[in-house]
């Protein structure tokens, strides 16, 4: 049993193989109550495997994982969705062919079992109001902008009502308004629900911006963790990922 | 003994066809995603062609083998073009999508089942046995025919082992079952090999059709019964696979021939059936699955 | 927009019933009977189809709803509705063992294996002696007082089951099936556990293909192995397909329009297979929406003339 010290989501040592590739490998992670927690790093450094691994979607060849104090190493998506972590996807996070109500209506659906039906629509009208999507729930969700569907996507996921929500990207192909209203939903997210944010970005000043600590990853291990200052001055992220320094 | 081995030498030559089968499924799956339920009557219409031309050769004065070789050839040939036909009027508008690519199949089916019983009528018919007499060997016997009939599979098995392995069409074709959009990425012109896969495929049942000829009754309807086992030998090898399909036509060969020995055709189906629901309990992808 | 729904099904009841009504002779009465229980299976096949699946083991269950009854009527003196709910749940149950096991698999191998266990339940159904063997089953009569009425009777059980099928499609269970037809990793990630829903809605769907069977098997009074093959799959599909994927107005009309067709055809002596064949064919390459996709189209532009109009006066 190793030592989780108050965090929500604790990885240690985890290794993922394929083949003769190591994809991750030698990864701590820990994501504390309240806080919002970075994965950043290079192309094909290990975000998306790292991601999968913590979310169930790919069994680790190597390490423990703990969700919410429970071992979870190996176990499936859904059983690590009941424990309270959620994620989203870098694309197509959504049922196209659906309504913004259905989609953000199946999120609820688990947890709100039984005949509740009543607070399972009001659950998804409140997410969808939270989004700025009150608008659009009868709209295809296919059909919206694509701004819009990132929208919808953290929607389903926030609808789970998650102790710990994992966003995939969720800001790649917005423009800087939605992006800026975006950033505010995560913090009342995190502030007023009580839900800890771990976010894979490409968008490093957005991410810095948000993020309270950040894990940086080359190769499939980390190189750095810590305050985005920190991160910033590291002379081993800034060669290998930031490039020149003014470029922050 | 000499009855295992006799067994183990019947699973080998049933095992010639149903590899020729199944090879072709799993090669247009691995390359198109999609699964052709009239994979059979390729098939179906080589055989139909040599035993029906066969005869009309022999009578017009060409010996046997040269007979066969070239009615053989020509029911190759229709396969091929009505893979062809099959493949431009319908299947290239379905690629990856499995379920209607499915439906479309299925409908060939029906059609094909159809125009096969106007064209050939629903009289069974066989062409004489080239090879005359049997071999025996370690107390085992096995007709000459059903002996050239392996040697032929084997041979075809193994071109095709070489051109996947060794010709850029082959390398382009395994790249493309791997990964699509990657392929594509590296220059490889899908609908051409989409194309190529298809044909090869064909002429691969082409040649199971006009191998079976002489050692089978041959009706319109001969497919059927190679279609459920092809299609299970797919499933246990794995969607995609070679050597899944291989392996998996060599369990349906293993099946069908000690059990229809031991308990009959019909119930070894049957158990073919049940073994294969038990084996996906435990690998829902067959054993070399990417599909 | 629910209400005009329900009433479209209120009016379509009272024309059904009306229908079997009035086509009271024997032969019109058992096409009757014929169109309701290929609307049903139709209903049936779409259901799956909302998961994604193609349910190919659809005749395996028809037949094991039809022995059933069979099996209820002639040997153990079970009455006509009884044996009707038995076939449903004897078919149900083995569905979901059935099921459990392959839509873990899904996708081609589902449909594969349920063309191989359409083929080996046939076989089954044809050796076993208490089942008539090849021969079938016959004698499977519904009560004497129910004679005239059967037709009318299948059209009010199929028509029970398709709005079932329907409202449990329109609820939020039709949602989660859905959601797993187009994105069954958020699905699962929101904590939904696929298999089991999977396995509930192939269930439901094998429950009226077992209650078709029983119908069928009361409405030719006899039953044979060969009368469950993978080609009953096939016209089933031929009928959700030509009448139309998107709703299940269209498995309702494909399969109408197809049996009345096809026993026109029969008439004639055409042949059967090149029929369905034909009709299949040409609705997946020109027709992908079906006959209702084409109604909604033309109701589409009704509308569109009609608000052009208005606008413009």
């Amino acid at each position: 049993m190793i030592n989780t010290q108050g965090s929500l989501l604790s990885g240690r040592n985890l290794e993922r193989r394929f083949g003769g590739l190591l994809a991750v490998s030698e990864l701590d992670i820990d994501l504390y109550p309240g806080e919002i927690l970075g994965l950043i790093g290079p192309n094909g450094a290990g975000k998306s495997t790292t991601f999968n691994i913590l979310s169930g979607f790919y069994r680790p060849t190597g390490g423990e994982l703990h969700v919410l104090g429970e071992a979870c190493t190996g176990s499936s998506p859904t059983k690590i969705s009941r424990r309270g972590l959620v994620r989203t996807f870098q694309h197509g996070s959504l049922m196209p062919s659906m309504t913004v109500r259905d989609n953000i209506l199946l999120g609820t659906m688990h947890q709100l079992s039984g005949r509740r039906r009543r607070k399972r629509v009001s659950r998804a009208e409140e997410t969808a109001e939270m989004l700025g999507l009150s608008n659009y729930l009868q709209e295809i969700a296919g059909t919206l902008p694509h701004g819009l569907q990132r929208l919808v996507s953290i929607g389903i996921a926030f609808a789970t009502r998650p102790k710990i929500l994992c966003l995939d990207e969720p800001l790649t192909g917005l423009n800087y308004t939605e992006a800026s209203s975006a950033l505010q939903v995560l913090e009342k997210i995190r502030s007023d629900f009580n839900c800890s944010i771990l976010l894979v970005e490409h968008n490093m000043k957005a991410a810095m911006k948000i993020c309270d600590r950040m894990v940086v990853l080359h190769h499939g291990k980390p190189i750095a963790t810590g305050i985005p200052e920190d991160i910033r001055a590291n002379d081993e992220v800034i060669s290998i990922y930031l490039g020149k320094r003014d470029d922050t | 003994m000499e009855l295992l081995l006799q067994l183990i030498v019947t699973t080998l030559q049933i095992s010639a066809v149903y590899i020729l089968f199944s090879l072709g499924l799993t090669l247009i799956f691995g390359v198109m995603q999609i699964v052709n339920f009239a994979h059979g009557h390729y098939f179906a219409i080589s055989a139909l062609i040599t035993v029906y031309f066969m005869p009309w050769l022999v009578a017009a004065g060409f010996p046997a083998a040269g007979a066969y070789i070239l009615s053989g050839a020509f029911g190759v040939l229709v396969a091929a073009l009505l893979g062809l036909a099959t493949y431009y009027f319908g299947f290239r508008y379905f690629q990856r999508d499995m379920v209607g690519s499915f439906i479309l199949s299925v409908g060939f089916v029906l059609l094909f089942d159809g125009l096969f019983l106007e064209l050939f009528g629903g009289a069974a018919r066989s062409v004489p046995s080239l090879v005359e007499g049997t071999v025996s060997a370690f107390g085992v016997y096995i007709t000459g025919q059903r002996l050239l009939l392996c040697a032929a599979a084997v041979s075809t098995a193994f071109i095709l082992y070489l051109i996947l392995m060794k010709t850029k069409l082959g390398l382009a074709l395994r790249a493309v079952s791997i990964d699509q959009e990657a392929a594509m990425l590296q220059g490889i012109p899908y609908n051409k090999i989409a194309l190529a896969g298809f044909m090869l495929a064909a002429v691969l049942a082409g040649i199971a059709g006009a191998l079976i000829a002489p050692v089978s009754i041959v009706t319109p309807a001969i497919g059927a019964d190679y279609i459920v086992k092809g299609f299970i030998a797919v499933i246990i090898g794995g969607l995609g696979s070679i050597p899944g399909a291989i392996v998996g036509a060599l369990f349906v060969a293993v099946i069908e021939a000690f059990g229809g020995y031991y308990y009959g055709a019909s119930t070894a189906t049957v158990a073919t059936f049940f073994l294969v629901i038990v084996f996906l309990l435990f690998r829902p992808k067959g054993l070399f699955g990417n599909g | 927009m629910a209400n005009y729904k329900i009433q479209s099904w209120i009016i379509f009841g009272v024309l059904a019933v009306l229908t079997s009504l009035y086509f009271s002779n024997l032969y019109a009465a058992s096409i009757v009977s014929s169109v309701a229980i290929a609307a049903l299976l139709a209903g049936s096949l779409r259901f799956v189809m909302l998961i994604g699946e193609l349910n190919f083991a659809i005749a395996a269950f028809v037949g094991i709803g039809a022995y059933s009854a069979g099996v209820a009527t002639t040997m153990l003196d079970i009455s006509f509705f009884l044996a009707i709910i038995l076939s449903g749940i004897v078919a149900c149950i083995i569905s979901v063992i059935f099921g459990s096991i392959t839509l873990r698999s899904g996708g081609p191998y589902f449909l594969l294996i349920g063309f191989a266990f359409t083929e080996a339940m046939r076989i089954m159904f044809s050796k076993m002696e208490v089942l008539g063997k090849t021969s079938g089953m016959i004698g499977i009569f519904p009560p004497l007082w129910l004679d005239d009425w059967l037709s009318l009777s299948a059209v009010i059980i199929c028509l029970i089951l398709l709005f079932a099928l329907y409202a449990i499609e329109k609820s939020q269970f039709g949602i989660i099936l859905r959601s797993i037809r187009d994105n069954p990793d958020v699905t699962r990630t929101v904590g939904v556990n696929v298999l089991y829903w999977k396995v509930a809605c192939f269930s439901v769907a094998s429950f009226c293909a077992g209650v078709a069977g029983a119908l069928q098997a009361f409405s030719n009074n006899v039953i044979s192995p060969g009368d469950f093959s993978y080609l009953l799959a096939v016209f089933v599909l031929a009928y959700v397909k030509v009448g139309g994927e998107s709703s299940i107005a269209g498995s309702i009309l494909g399969a109408v329009f197809l049996v009345l067709l096809g026993e026109f055809a029969l008439s004639m002596g055409a042949g059967e297979h090149i029929f369905y064949g034909s009709a299949i064919v040409i609705a997946v390459l020109f027709m992908r929406e079906g006959i209702i996709g084409i109604v909604f189209s033309v109701i589409g532009r009704i509308r569109i003339t009609r608000t052009a109009k208005e606008s413009r006066a």
